[in-house]
């Protein structure tokens, strides 16, 4: 989180001079053209836009989704410059510092409703989980070209007629990937059900029932996605979105998908958090919406017109 | 933690990776029959060796090898060997105990082995092979309860052991079980008689046995004809040993080829002065064609052969010199020692060569299971680009979205090659029945299931039609067309025989299941199915979050 650049004075987020063109075949389109804006801690800055006016583009690029040209300037992070290039620091800008919410939910239709709340949590795989399935991999090879290899003799596997170094050799390989993949399995295994015994007990999801309880949400938890109505699913993805406990949460037309009684509905949940202390960024072409807002940032031809 | 969690979710939640796991499953069920069955065959072929002649066969034809004693006690004495026996191998006449309709007896061609009942059992497994002894409490249990041997009374164990009648102590024969004609053999491998009369019950009726001797590479002309007691019958499971061998001891054998111990005359006419008779050259050693050796527990034929065929230049060596020795063993350059296995090269080989083939043309099946695989997570990965892009969305790295598509493709790879192994054991073990009962008429009432399954379709068919949905009323009509053919196929189905004992040598399918192939096919698919699911996985894990979300 760079504490050390925190002071009251720096933006939580700032973008500045940021620029973005897509590439259609050998037609470019240029749609951000040195778009900047700033956000203080504890702010709701919405960015209000018509469409094609590069609204979510910005938004995009602000959480890590995005790289903005060559030629852009950047993105800060309390004063320190976000890395947009795709690895480890990226991702767990895009998974701890924000949260964002789609206009279409987006949430994963084979995840329950509690499932997909704690998905930001599951999301982060600590280096050790690679190392692990690579023990196991390595030890379920070691394993199976041993059983292998003892089947082929002492077990009289082959018979001994055909008991050759070649076929003694060819059969622990086969083994030895078996073994592979079955301690690999086995390791997912143990994985699911240590997940399992978390989701009834750990921090991760206690939080996230917490969540989504505040969020009206308590008896569709073992619900499917497809289940629920549109305020509903966005609930879930605010919930997700909110699930890391991040300090900044950015939102894509996170009402463009509902009915105004719904809509009025989640800007209220998102007001509630606002007022708890949630930095929010929110892009929206309904001035209605953006009225919810601290402050409004007008956008268009990929410029910052104006703020109010 | 959500790579397992999703890989999990992907697999159980839809029907494609099932479909993927059954494809993968059938394929590798397929290598692990075909191969089982060739493998099969070719143990019973080595098996069915031991049965009869051990591991390794020192042969000399026609006149065979005199002093074979010495032989056997240096053989004997090896580490190699477990057992030796010498044995006496020829064609003959025999006339069987029952005419052909027009007054005479029944006359076959056969061949004969002469035996030593005590050492030839160290070296085969002629006692367990003999048909009429009575069974193990154990197999008593799986025989038909009119199955004769049953009655103690049948037992002929101690004669075939002596190979002497036990009521008049004349000269035994052991028959193949296919010689006499009137053994049927049963759908359960037992035996039966045509007809189910007792009365051509083998044992203790005459046969008249004619052996030809040949010496010094001319045909002697005079055949000599003896009277033989059947005193057992004999099934090693080889069909073509069981149609046409049968066993008398060895030194009957030695007699009517001349082949006995005697005096050894002069063979070019010269006439000893004194008394004018054919010249005495000395006594002539009583001689066998064939030596079979038992391998040690441990020791490989083909050790054997070269051990036995060390030990055989040793007694040539010894007894060339000798001037006691009338007779020499012949030269061990004449002489064949040879392994079952080089005996029967000309089916073997071909075997083993068909099934290396076989195997090497199965490996197809890995591209079968990495297609199918790719294939699938292709769509999948396509159908999931917007997931991926939420995944990425929230901070997943790109190795954790190729860790989901890699472990959900071993998954399918390990759970396919495992139903594939095991549907392969179910199938290889059961071979038989399976075989037997295509040899029977279908069961009415699997023929009425089948039709009345079919009705039901029908009427499913109609009733989605009504309703007017296509997809039922396709599903209802191709349900029906399948099962359809299939309750006319097993009406009309009288039984058929796939394994001809005649043609595939022995009177069962091999049912040995080849463990060496399953593991091999099963190791093959699962890397097979994760190298299919590579590239999809390797496609989702490029994917760029912003382009996967835009993605409808």
């Amino acid at each position: 989180m760079n504490d050390s650049a925190t002071n009251n004075e720096t933006p939580i987020l700032q973008g500045d001079d940021l620029r973005k063109t897509y590439r259609l075949g050998r037609v470019e389109v240029p749609v951000l053209h040195g778009a900047s804006i700033s956000v203080k801690e504890g702010e709701w800055v919405a960015i209000l836009g018509s469409s094609g006016s590069g609204k979510s583009t910005l938004l995009h690029i602000l959480a890590g989704l995005d790289r903005p040209d060559l030629d852009s300037g950047d993105v800060r992070y309390r004063g320190a410059k976000v890395e947009l290039q795709d690895g480890g620091k990226t991702n767990h800008y895009r998974n701890k510092t924000i949260g964002f919410v789609f206009q279409f939910y987006h949430l994963l239709p084979e995840l329950d409703v509690l499932e997909n709340g704690m998905l930001s949590n599951l999301v982060p795989r600590g280096k050790g989980s690679g190392i692990v399935i690579f023990m196991m991999a390595i030890i379920g090879g070691f394993l199976g070209a041993w059983l292998g290899g003892m089947a082929a003799g002492d077990w009289g596997l082959l018979p001994l007629e055909e008991r050759t170094p070649v076929r003694s050799v060819v059969l622990s390989g086969a083994c030895a990937i078996i073994g592979s993949g079955v301690m690999i399995a086995l390791s997912q295994i143990a994985q699911a059900i240590i997940l399992r015994t978390r989701m009834r007990s750990g921090e991760a999801a206690d939080l996230a029932r917490s969540t989504l309880k505040d969020f009206g949400l308590a008896e569709r938890y073992r619900h499917r996605p497809r289940e629920l109505s549109g305020g509903e699913r966005q609930r879930v993805a605010i919930g997700r979105a909110l699930g890391s406990s991040p300090d900044l949460l950015l939102a894509d037309e996170p009402t463009g998908n509902l009915d105004e009684q719904t809509g009025t509905a989640i800007l209220e949940l998102l007001k509630e958090k606002h007022q708890k202390g949630l930095t929010i960024v929110m892009v929206t072409h309904d001035p209605k919406v953006a009225s919810y807002a601290d402050r409004v940032v007008r956008l268009r031809n990929g410029r910052v017109l104006e703020e109010d | 933690m959500y790579v397992a969690l999703l890989a999990n979710r992907y697999l159980t939640s839809r029907i494609i990776p099932w479909i993927a796991v059954a494809a993968v499953a059938l394929c590798v069920a397929l290598v692990v029959i075909v191969v089982s069955v060739m493998s099969g065959f070719l143990d019973m072929l080595r098996t069915s060796g031991k049965t009869m002649m051990g591991d390794v066969v020192i042969r000399f034809p026609i006149s065979g090898i005199p002093h074979y004693e010495d032989l056997l006690e240096d053989l004997e004495a090896l580490p190699e060997v477990a057992a030796a026996t010498p044995t006496i191998d020829t064609f003959g006449l025999i006339e069987m105990p029952y005419g052909t309709g027009d007054g005479n007896n029944m006359v076959e061609t056969v061949q004969v082995w002469g035996i030593d009942p005590e050492s030839f059992n160290r070296v085969s497994e002629y006692e367990d092979i003999l048909w009429w002894r009575t069974p193990s409490m154990e197999d008593a249990e799986s025989l038909p309860s009119d199955d004769l041997r049953l009655d103690p009374g049948r037992d002929r164990t101690e004669a075939a052991m002596s190979l002497k009648d036990p009521a008049t102590g004349a000269p035994g024969i052991v028959l193949g079980m296919h010689i006499s004609v009137f053994n049927e053999r049963r759908a359960d491998g037992t035996y039966g008689f045509q007809a189910g009369d007792t009365n051509y019950w083998m044992p203790g009726k005459q046969v008249e046995l004619t052996l030809v001797p040949i010496k010094g590479g001319r045909l002697s002309i005079e055949p000599e004809s003896r009277a033989f007691s059947i005193v057992n019958e004999f099934q090693s499971g080889v069909f073509e040993i069981d149609k046409n061998r049968v066993l008398i001891s060895l030194q009957d054998a030695q007699e009517m080829l001349r082949l006995g111990s005697g005096t050894l005359y002069d063979q070019t006419g010269k006439l000893d002065p004194e008394t004018g008779m054919p010249l005495v050259l000395g006594e002539s050693p009583a001689r066998a064609i064939a030596i079979y050796v038992r391998a040690n527990e441990g020791f490989t034929p083909d050790q054997l052969r070269i051990a036995a065929s060390e030990a055989y230049d040793r007694f040539w060596s010894d007894n060339v010199d000798r001037e006691d020795r009338t007779v020499k063993p012949p030269s061990p350059f004449r002489v064949s020692v040879m392994t079952w296995e080089q005996q029967l090269a000309s089916i073997i080989a071909p075997v083993q060569k068909e099934r290396e083939l076989m195997r090497i043309l199965f490996s197809i099946v890995y591209i079968v299971c990495a297609g199918l695989v790719l294939s699938i997570f292709w769509s999948i990965v396509y159908e999931k680009t917007r997931d991926i892009g939420i995944l990425r969305a929230i901070g997943a790295s790109r190795p954790g979205i190729l860790g989901i598509f890699l472990i959900y493709g071993l998954v399918i790879g390990l759970l396919g090659s495992i139903v594939g192994v095991g549907l392969g054991w179910l199938v290889v073990t059961n071979i038989n029945a399976i075989h037997d009962a295509l040899g029977e008429p279908a069961p009415i009432w699997l023929t009425i299931t089948t039709f009345t399954v079919a009705a039901v379709l029908v009427v499913f068919s109609i009733h989605a039609a009504i309703k007017g949905s296509i997809l039922r009323w396709l599903l209802g009509v191709i349900g029906f067309l399948i099962i359809g053919v299939v309750g006319v196929g097993l009406a009309l189905h009288q039984g058929f025989l796939l394994w001809d004992p005649s043609v595939y040598y022995f009177n069962e399918v091999p049912s040995k299941m080849d463990w060496f192939t399953a593991f091999l096919t099963m190791g093959g698919a699962v890397l097979f199915s994760v190298i299919g699911a590579a590239i999809p996985a390797a496609r989702a894990a490029d994917t760029d979050p912003v382009k996967a979300l835009r993605y409808e």
